[in-house]
């Protein structure tokens, strides 16, 4: 570096400076700028040449202004000025200006970019070193695109200096970060890697960086860099101290570098060479002997670089997981930090601990810390570190251990932050569930658990305590006896209302023996409740009050009391007076035997994935939630990594798959079955709005996946309904029509002149649609050609739902126009409506018949009336569907008249009989004649 | 009610702390510095509201007052207030400055104490505080029994303003109109907008407790009065003036005013501001200003300006300033007047062209060619307009007093025994106009 001549100093500088620090309002201050600002423009008016030390001067007080938040908009071409100049410090003033201030300015950036290119490709190290600094400043996307292509050249060059490579190597990783698109791979990628082996610790530092991030692109490109990188670990690794002079920080040789190789192989797989991953198997053990040795130094420092270099070490390991020696050593290592005083590693620990515990060969080695982690849940004081701990404990989680760490986190959850208890409460449902040998300690869990933190109780969780309960026999005897039980501590938390009101509902009946939960006491400790509660609950304790009528006849009289009241008759809430309403009528109307049938026990839900689970996944966010996966990214055959789904044990009932109570799909229950006609849509209304309705279920139905295929674009006016329409003319299926609201798909299938058409109505919107009418009709004299027969539907769509309408179809003649249909519904209070030509046209009525080529011309030959004959070539807009084309095997049969398709009109009475030839198959684009 | 009081230095150390309530701690002190006196923008509002807390401040000069309040209080009160006290301080030592304050620091706690009682304004007439704070310290052992009671009737009483017992060999009193007139021109010579705020400030020198009453050409007492006779309506009314509105020192009997708009007081001893108010109509606008401004090219501004005095010609005009700014990027400036003294300041961006006095009904003129330095920035300048101050000795408002009466009914002097002088002096304002 040149030396600092004495002009160097800038005294007209420093003096600008002392005089502003020296100002005592922010108005002088603006008055010594402004008048510094005059001065500088008259300096630079341009009338006389200034010299390289004026300029340097005044650009560098141009600069201090700025910084001091002041708008220059001048003094950029002094500042380029500069960049040619030979002297090193006026150099760097000029690229520091032009780093700080340099906008797109079109004229300007060409010469900045001229001045860079002499520097880069000027001989001193120095120059190129300011060059290279400036475009990583800068970094904008023109210098990018200027100068990417020199700088790999730069970097791969044999005769650059080191300082050079490194600076180019940042440069390059700062253009890479900024616009990765403009700096082209090539051949120089091989010569990056073997930079690794440099001798200056410097280059293989910034190398590493950037060969780190340009291979999470193209992994396979850089893949020889994993046994340099190996080879130049072991080598820092197994060097003493003093080795590595000036890299040496506190006793510890290059941390720096050795935490950017070890992340950087983490990047990449395993080595498959033997000798190289004994090599860095060999350093990781170094590493973690290297732990255990007293520390050289008492300094934080020492501490820090040794643990950083550790810790990168135990990822490496857990993303290797495959050494089941070294995974337990780490996880013995953490251990013993899961007890040291800095609050900082303890959380490290912890967090890495995570992750082992997720590894089939170190789950065991967590798991013997566990009192260790429990103690850290009760007694830490810093939150997040509480939060870790409360992870851990969730990922070390097994059957042998289960007990112990539900019941230590509801210890945990009465003094929990807030923040995190309802991560808890899911976490503690989702092992309570799944390590449940004894279904009852299940069954106490969760109510202990809307005990102590019931608001934090999210609805999926009671969900899941019902559906459980539901579906397992043995088990429902002892919830009714414990809900019963809990119900009866004078503030019960309205979830518990919930639970106990469903579950008594249900099953009410197993504890009626004893005298103590005799039924009217059942009613009477339910009914206690029943004021406090939301509207909700209470709609849910109305239809446990039914159902009590229907277990236990004798409190028929008090409930139906209850319900005439004018509290519920005349309820300002439509949902509740609907409720008490319709129940009444039907407790009154209906006979004992259509009660029993009405209100039968629910059926076993159908088993699908946990929808806690779901919920926590996405509570945790998708930061989170990639590393619980990261976590189950191989699970062995013996590892039991929590949040995988496990199947559950299967019930005694065979579930069935109709019974979709939970899912918002079916909208009639099965439970109800035709209930008298007076009250008969009410029912299906009062049931399908039912609050036991749970998640809806994640996977497609049969239906939903046939149709997701032939999804449209949302939106498409009902005209173009004609196009869709067009389409189905050699399809039997597909979508019929789909907007923002609805879809409609359609299946049919016709044999002669009979045809039966399914038509699947799905509501796409998450709101229930009202009124759904649709209606079938016969414009014009169809009336007499078709006959068309509709199934009812029900009136209400739920969000999300489908219904299916099932249409018997009899083709009496021929005819022209489909029928059309109407649908009609209330969307979110209004009316909508909407009509379509049904998918039913003359050719789903034809039938194929065998004909010889000879006696099909015969036949032509012998019309003889010109009306009666017809001829028209067209080409056909669709490709013919192979099905239909298979199943009309007539077409292949004749092969003299290529490329044509013949249909013959015909004055035989029945549709049936039409007949219908073509041309030959194996032409991509048939074209037709009618 | 006022919580507290702080007055800053321009570094936002506080030179004086009073906190009057318990509701305003410590930290309040640092979080007026940190949020207003070192904030990062102009803090331009007068008042701010940090973390439920009111702070309303005034400066005078790089002096910061600031009065603290968690209360929903009166803005108009708390203002009102810092102003008084801005009088009494100045009153008692001068200019408002830090040296002064730091001189005077028990003299103003003292002070805080008596014109501030647990947040709430109490007295603040500097001629009433003077009789029992001052700065000779406590002369208790001088002061004689009656003396003393005689403070505590006036502080107490009705009129608390002024003291009995005065007495002045020559009886004289002095009256100020001071206007400040403001105004925004178009480039056109269209006004649009003016406006004149004005004060009159009385000086008393008058013994007993003399009853005054002031006239002046107000247009609604004029037209009261012309109603009897009709030929002085139209000789006085062009005299008359609107006032929009006025304020009065506390001293004018307000009900008085209300019923037959006249303006009789017992005045203070001394010096005060006998009332306030504000004109928009009819207004005497001295100077007219003529600019005319060329761009020639992209490297050159020529500016010529021309200023014509607008009053009569036996008036003189004083401390004539014209301020022309220039664009930001001005690197070189030639100017050539025919009278006065011009300069380009850089450090306000701005030409200044000073002259010492003019009469009425004459003109001057100014050019200025202004070099140019081509700069990246495609921003137009957005030409600010041209700014002037001068001082005239009339009220440009039109105002005249008509009498100012004097009855003393108890000493044996009338009003043609009391020696008046009345002078009018019109400032700039805001006189501003578009080129």
């Amino acid at each position: 570096m040149p030396a600092v001549s004495k002009g160097d100093g800038m005294r007209g500088l420093a003096v600008f400076i002392s005089d502003i620090r020296n100002c005592k309002s922010k108005e002088a201050e603006i008055k010594r700028i402004n008048k510094e600002l005059a001065n500088i423009r008259s300096k630079f008016k341009g009338d006389k040449a200034l010299d390289g030390y004026s300029k340097k001067k005044y650009v560098c007080k141009l600069l201090f202004i700025f910084l001091l938040g002041h708008d220059i908009d001048f003094g950029h071409m002094e500042a380029v000025n500069l960049l040619s100049s030979n002297k090193y410090t006026e150099k760097q003033i000029g690229y520091l200006f032009i780093s700080v201030l340099v906008n797109s300015t079109s004229e300007l950036i060409r010469l900045i970019n001229n001045g860079v290119k002499n520097d880069l490709t000027s001989r001193n190290p120095t120059f190129m070193c300011l060059a290279l600094h400036c475009i990583a400043n800068v970094g904008s996307r023109e210098m990018g695109e200027a100068f990417a292509a020199d700088i790999p050249r730069i970097l791969v060059a044999g005769d650059s200096m080191d300082s050079v490579k490194q600076s180019a190597a940042l440069c390059l990783l700062r253009l890479y970060k900024a616009s990765p698109d403009l700096v082209p791979m090539g051949e120089w990628t091989a010569r990056v890697v073997h930079l690794l082996n440099d001798q200056h610790m410097g280059v293989v530092t910034a190398a590493v960086s950037l060969i780190t991030c340009l291979c999470k692109k193209n992994p396979e490109d850089f893949k020889t860099c994993v046994s340099l990188a190996v080879s130049r670990l072991s080598r820092i690794v197994s060097s003493a101290s003093t080795d590595l002079q000036d890299y040496t920080y506190y006793f510890v040789p290059a941390p720096w570098l050795s935490v950017k190789l070890l992340r950087l192989l983490q990047c990449y797989a395993p080595p498959e060479d033997a000798a190289v991953k004994g090599r860095l198997v060999e350093c990781l053990e170094t590493v973690l002997n290297k732990a255990q040795e007293p520390p050289k130094s008492k300094k934080v420092q020492h501490s820090n670089a040794k643990n950083a270099v550790l810790f990168e070490t135990i990822s490496l390991i857990i993303h290797y997981d495959s050494e089941p020696n070294l995974l337990v050593r780490a996880c013995n290592q953490l251990g013993q930090f899961l007890q040291h005083r800095e609050t900082n590693l303890r959380y490290l620990a912890l967090e890495s601990m995570c992750t082992l515990a997720s590894s089939e060969f170190s789950h065991e080695a967590v798991k013997t810390h566990i009192d260790t982690v429990i103690n850290a849940l009760k007694t830490e004081r810093d939150v997040s570190v509480r939060q870790r701990a409360a992870d851990l404990l969730y990922a070390m989680c097994d059957r042998s251990n289960a007990k112990q760490i539900v019941s230590e986190m509801l210890r945990y959850l009465e003094t929990a932050d807030y923040a995190i208890r309802e991560e808890i409460v899911l976490k503690v449902a989702i092992l309570a569930e799944k390590y449940a040998v004894d279904y009852s300690w299940y069954v106490d869990t969760i109510l202990n658990l809307i005990r102590i933190a019931g608001d934090y109780v999210s609805e999926e969780v009671w969900y899941r305590v019902l559906q459980i309960v539901t579906n397992r026999d043995d088990v429902q005897g002892y919830a009714a006896k414990t809900v019963f039980e809990a119900l009866q501590a004078p503030a019960c938390h309205e979830n518990m209302v919930k639970v106990g009101g469903y579950i008594l509902g249900e099953f009410g009946n197993l504890i009626a023996g004893d005298p103590r939960s005799s039924p009217p006491v059942q009613f009477s400790l339910l009914h206690s409740k029943f004021h406090l509660c939301s509207v909700a609950t209470r709609a849910l304790l109305l239809s446990t009050y039914i159902k009590f009528i229907n277990l236990f006849p004798e409190t028929k009289a008090t409930i139906q009391a209850v319900l005439r009241a004018g509290s519920q008759l005349r309820n300002a809430d439509v949902e509740l007076q609907q409720r008490a309403v319709e129940y009444l009528t039907l407790s009154s109307i209906a006979s004992t035997d259509v009660l029993a049938t009405v209100l039968e026990e629910m059926p076993p839900f159908p088993e699908r994935e946990s929808s806690i689970l779901a919920k926590l996944k996405r509570k945790k966010g998708p930061g989170a939630a990639s590393t619980l996966d990261d976590g189950r990214r191989e699970p062995g055959p013996g590892g039991d990594v929590n949040g995988g789904v496990e199947p559950a044990p299967s019930t005694g009932s065979t579930p069935s798959p109709s019974a979709d109570l939970l899912g918002l799909r079916a909208a009639p229950p099965p439970a109800a079955p035709p209930a008298p006609p007076s009250a008969g849509s009410l029912l299906v209304d009062v049931f399908s709005d039912s609050p036991t309705g749970g998640p809806p279920s994640l996977g497609p139905s049969p239906e939903e996946a046939f149709l997701s295929p032939a999804a449209e674009d949302p939106g498409i006016p009902i005209p173009e309904a004609d196009e869709l329409l067009h389409k189905f003319v050699c399809k039997n299926s597909g979508v019929l029509f789909e907007n923002a609201l609805l879809q409609i798909g359609v299946k049919s299938e016709f044999r002669q002149n009979l045809g039966r058409m399914y038509l699947f109505y799905g509501n796409k919107t998450s709101v229930q649609f009202q009124n759904f009418c649709p209606t079938v009709t016969h414009p014009g004299d169809l009336q007499s050609q078709l006959v068309v027969q509709t199934k009812r539907v029900p009136g209400q769509v739920d969000g999300g739902a489908q219904v299916q309408q099932v249409l018997n179809i009899e083709c009496l003649r021929d005819f022209l126009t489909p029928p059309l249909l109407t649908v009609r519904f209330r969307y979110g209070g209004a009316p909508q409506a909407l009509t379509l030509k049904l998918p039913v046209t003359i050719n789903k009525f034809f039938q194929p018949t065998e004909m010889a080529a000879q006696a099909f011309f015969q036949r032509w030959k012998q019309l003889s009336l010109p009306q009666q004959e017809a001829q028209k070539i067209f080409q056909a807009n669709h490709p013919m569907d192979s099905e239909v084309t298979k199943a009309k095997p007539c077409w292949t049969t004749w092969t003299q008249t290529q490329r044509t398709m013949w249909v013959l009109g015909s004055c035989r009475p029945k549709p049936c009989r039409w007949a219908a030839c073509c041309g030959s198959s194996p032409t991509p684009r048939p074209r037709c004649t009618a | 009610m006022i919580g507290g009081l702080f007055i800053y230095n321009h570094k936002g150390e506080v030179l004086i702390s009073r906190v009057y309530r318990d509701d305003i701690g410590r930290n309040a002190v640092d979080a007026f510095r940190v949020n207003v006196i070192h904030a990062r923008q102009q803090v331009r509002s007068p008042v701010t509201n940090i973390a439920r807390t009111s702070f309303f401040h005034v400066k005078r000069s790089n002096i910061w007052l600031a009065a603290v309040t968690k209360q929903n209080v009166n803005a108009a009160m708390v203002f009102e207030f810092l102003y008084k006290m801005c009088d009494v301080m100045a009153a008692y030592f001068g200019k408002i400055s830090e040296e002064n304050i730091k001189n005077n620091f028990v003299l103003i706690y003292e002070l805080l104490d008596e014109i501030l009682d647990f947040g709430y304004p109490q007295n603040s007439e500097t001629g009433a505080l003077k009789t029992f704070i001052t700065q000779q310290g406590i002369k208790s052992q001088h002061q004689t029994k009656e003396e003393q009671s005689q403070i505590t009737s006036q502080v107490t009483g009705q009129i608390g303003w002024r003291r009995e017992g005065i007495k002045y060999r020559r009886n004289e009193l002095f009256l100020d109109v001071l206007e400040s007139v403001n105004l925004l021109m178009s480039p056109q010579g269209q006004v649009l907008s003016a406006h004149v705020s004005g004060r009159v400030v009385m000086k008393s020198y008058l013994s007993g407790m003399p009853e005054c009453k002031f006239g002046m050409n107000d247009k609604i007492v004029i037209e009261k009065q012309g109603k009897g006779t009709a030929d002085e309506t139209g000789k006085s009314g062009k005299q008359s003036i609107a006032i929009d509105d006025c304020t009065f020192h506390q001293c004018v009997r307000l009900s008085k005013f209300d019923s037959e708009r006249s303006i009789s007081f017992i005045p203070p001893d001394g010096e005060f501001e006998l009332m306030r108010y504000r004109t928009t109509k009819d207004i005497i606008l001295p100077f007219r200003v003529i600019p005319l401004v060329r761009e020639v090219g992209r490297t050159k501004l020529e500016v010529k300006v021309v200023i014509k005095s607008n009053f009569k010609p036996s008036l003189l005009a004083q401390k004539i300033e014209v301020r022309i700014p220039t664009p930001l990027n001005t690197s070189g400036v030639q100017v050539i007047c025919m009278k006065g003294k011009a300069k380009y300041k850089a450090s306000e961006n701005a030409i200044v062209w000073k002259i010492k006095r003019m009469a009425g009904m004459k003109e001057s003129q100014i050019s200025a060619e202004i070099e140019l330095l081509p700069t990246n920035d495609k921003k137009k300048w957005a030409r600010p307009p041209i700014s002037m101050n001068f001082e005239v000795p009339f009220a440009p408002s039109g105002l005249k007093v008509r009498y100012l009466k004097v009855f003393e009914p108890k000493l044996n002097y009338s009003d043609h025994d009391v020696i008046k002088w009345v002078r009018y002096i019109g400032r700039s304002g805001i006189y501003e106009t578009r080129c």
